[in-house]
């Protein structure tokens, strides 16, 4: 066991002997170990950004409910009566219907395009929207079809020149139908939000209306293609969506038709997470080959140094050192050169994914690293793996050198 | 009493086969116990081929060595690594020190491969250098040291393991004549001491400072005389 503390001692000798010659040779683990670190570590912090986001938005819980083919040619599209049916629903907790159409406005500050989106009430708490002024739409304006509106304060000041605009009201031009609305709330972004909502300039003013004031331009409209459904809280997403596919089949007599079709938005994250996970491992992957690379170099120089170091071999050797003292020193060298690059490596990679998600949030994104301990623990223990991998040939040449050979050498 | 070294009818041929060479000739040499030898021979003698083999650095292809009692002769690498680190103590004509290493690293050495611990290591270590007169420069490395002294270190390096014989290969072969009378007094002193020396040498001179000289010739054994020169007092003089 002391033999081993003894070998130990002698490569890391041996290593301070030639400091720059080790440091050139970590250099290629280092930097497969930091780049493997920093893209997984970049890559879990958009991952988590997402999720964060989604979830935010009242995502997670989120089913979204539409017509299939065969229901639109039998026109059994979902109707404001169905509407009413589900949010009734022991085991749903709000719906939102994000219909949406196109105006205009014009206002002191301009024509602006509009995107109207008419919706229910449970909007905010759906969506979790931050209401900076004023308050949502309530139940009974939208079972009265109210003209009310609710719209972002980023749009507000595009409108307006300020967002304090409670009680105010827009001229709506839809199909060339003009109404006033009444501005009842302004929403404001959360902070760190990124992904999802993001308001560039000439993207059209977003209004939120009672979706029954639509009427107001597009007749008596009642013919809907999809909805998304909010479960109550803790309730698994399959039950909600077994229950309102049950209630629309009931009310349209299509039981066994399939009309309906559902589409878990936690089916669709983790599609998206794992499509993440995939680019995240195959650039990890092609990192990877660096640290391949650099263990080759390691190989290279530890080669390099039992062609210098063969009449030291012969030497040792010549006092008593067995074919397995000689390998073990050798080895040892190799594994605490790359073990050390590795953990310069961490460091770096760690720095690196700091660095370079600051880069990306000052552009607008906000990205928080997401070091993994076990991603760590990994690269380390792989570098490790290089280490007495490639070091494993250099140490068999030296420790199988004969020591007369060796001796003789210059 | 049973000889320290005894070879056999040892012979070591290379390139076995029409243009084989014959380098040692069916050699036979009993060496006691306390002895001071030198083995002395022109270059392509074979005396270098003998003194791997007395060394245990290589097996002879016929006959065979018996060191201190054991047939070393058929033994594998492992084995003969665990021969020379206990029974033999190494001195070389280029001193064979390893550069990065300090005098009292490089003394500690055979003793780390005997597995001998720290402490007791850097105190025999201490004491052979301190024997060879270099209790001053134990933290000196070799490129900071004379040729006599960094042979002086290798002889503490050749004693610190106390292996029963000292094989010393031209010892004096890389310095000037007061370093060499330097080391062959050293050398005499161990023997005085009770230490078996074996020296290899080409040096009439050198070889006429043991107190029995074989002369090796084309692989064969030449003569092996008693020095009549040899005085036992003589060296206290250097």
């Amino acid at each position: 066991m002391s033999a081993w503390v003894e070998y130990v001692k002698m490569a890391i000798q041996n290593i301070l002997a030639n400091k720059g010659r080790s440091l050139l040779t970590m250099l290629g683990i280092i930097i497969g170990i930091a780049s493997v670190i920093a893209i997984m570590s970049i890559g879990e912090g958009v991952k988590n950004q997402m999720n964060s986001e989604v979830d935010d938005m009242g995502g997670m819980g989120q089913i979204y409910v539409y017509c299939s083919v065969e229901a639109q040619q039998e026109e059994q599209w979902i109707t404001k009566a169905d509407f009413e049916a589900i949010r009734e629903l022991d085991l749903v907790e709000g719906i939102q219907i994000n219909d949406s159409w196109t105006g205009e406005t014009v206002t002191g500050k301009g024509d602006f395009n509009l995107n109207v989106v008419g919706d229910t009430q449970d909007v905010q708490a759906m969506s979790k929207l931050l209401m900076k002024y004023g308050s949502f739409f309530t139940e009974a304006d939208v079972a009265e079809g109210r003209n009310v509106c609710i719209l972002s304060d980023a749009d507000a000041k595009r409108l307006f020149g300020t967002d304090d605009v409670v009680g105010m009201s827009l001229d709506l031009t839809c199909y060339g139908i003009t109404k006033s609305f009444q501005i009842l709330g302004v929403t404001t972004q959360k902070e760190n939000g990124t992904f999802v909502s993001y308001t560039y300039e000439g993207m059209p003013v977003e209004l939120t209306v009672p979706y029954t004031s639509m009427t107001d331009f597009v007749g008596d409209y009642d013919t809907y293609y999809n909805l998304w459904v909010h479960g109550k809280k803790g309730v698994d997403s399959k039950l909600v969506a077994d229950e309102v596919i049950h209630l629309l089949d009931n009310r349209h007599q299509s039981a066994g038709e399939d009309y309906y079709q559902i589409q878990s938005f936690q089916d669709e994250l983790k599609t998206l997470n794992d499509m993440l996970s995939i680019v995240t491992t195959f650039i990890s992957f092609v990192a990877g080959i660096s640290l391949l690379v650099g263990g080759i170099g390691v190989m290279n120089i530890m080669l390099v140094s039992v062609t210098e170091r063969t009449r030291e071999i012969g030497i040792r050797k010549s006092l008593g050192a067995k074919t397995s003292s000689i390998m073990l020193q050798f080895l040892a060298e190799s594994a605490i050169l790359t073990g050390l690059g590795g953990i310069m490596g961490i460091l770096l990679g760690v720095f690196g994914a700091f660095g370079l998600c600051n880069l990306i949030s000052s552009s607008g994104m906000n990205v928080a690293p997401g070091i993994r301990v076990d991603t760590v623990l990994l690269a380390t223990a792989f570098s490790c793996a290089v280490g007495v991998f490639f070091g494993l040939y250099p140490a068999r040449k030296a420790a199988k050198l004969s020591p007369i050979d060796a001796l003789r050498r210059n | 009493m049973e000889p320290l070294i005894k070879v056999m009818d040892m012979c070591k041929i290379y390139n076995p086969g029409e243009n084989e060479v014959r380098a040692l000739d069916h050699i036979n040499l009993e060496i006691f116990q306390g002895e001071f030898v030198a083995i002395i021979g022109q270059s392509g003698s074979g005396k270098s081929t003998f003194m791997n083999m007395l060394g245990c650095l290589d097996v002879p292809t016929s006959g065979k060595y018996f060191l201190n009692g054991t047939d070393v002769s058929t033994m594998e690498d492992n084995e003969l690594s665990a021969i020379r680190n206990k029974e033999i103590g190494f001195i070389f004509q280029g001193f064979n020190l390893i550069a990065n290493l300090t005098a009292v690293e490089n003394v500690e050495l055979p003793l780390i491969y005997r597995g001998v611990d720290r402490k007791t290591r850097h105190k025999l270590a201490v004491e052979s250098l301190e024997m060879v007169g270099l209790g001053k420069r134990m933290g000196h490395k070799p490129n900071e040291m004379s040729g006599g002294q960094q042979q002086r270190v290798a002889i503490a390096r050749a004693i610190a393991a106390k292996p029963p014989v000292i094989l010393a290969d031209e010892p004096t072969g890389n310095l000037d004549s007061a370093s060499s009378r330097e080391i062959l007094a050293i050398l005499k002193r161990m023997h005085r001491e009770g230490r078996t020396v074996i020296l290899i040498t080409h040096d009439d001179g050198i070889a006429r400072q043991a107190r029995r000289v074989v002369r090796v010739m084309d692989g064969k054994i030449e003569s092996d005389d008693l020095n009549s020169h040899f005085e036992q007092g003589q060296e206290e003089e250097a």
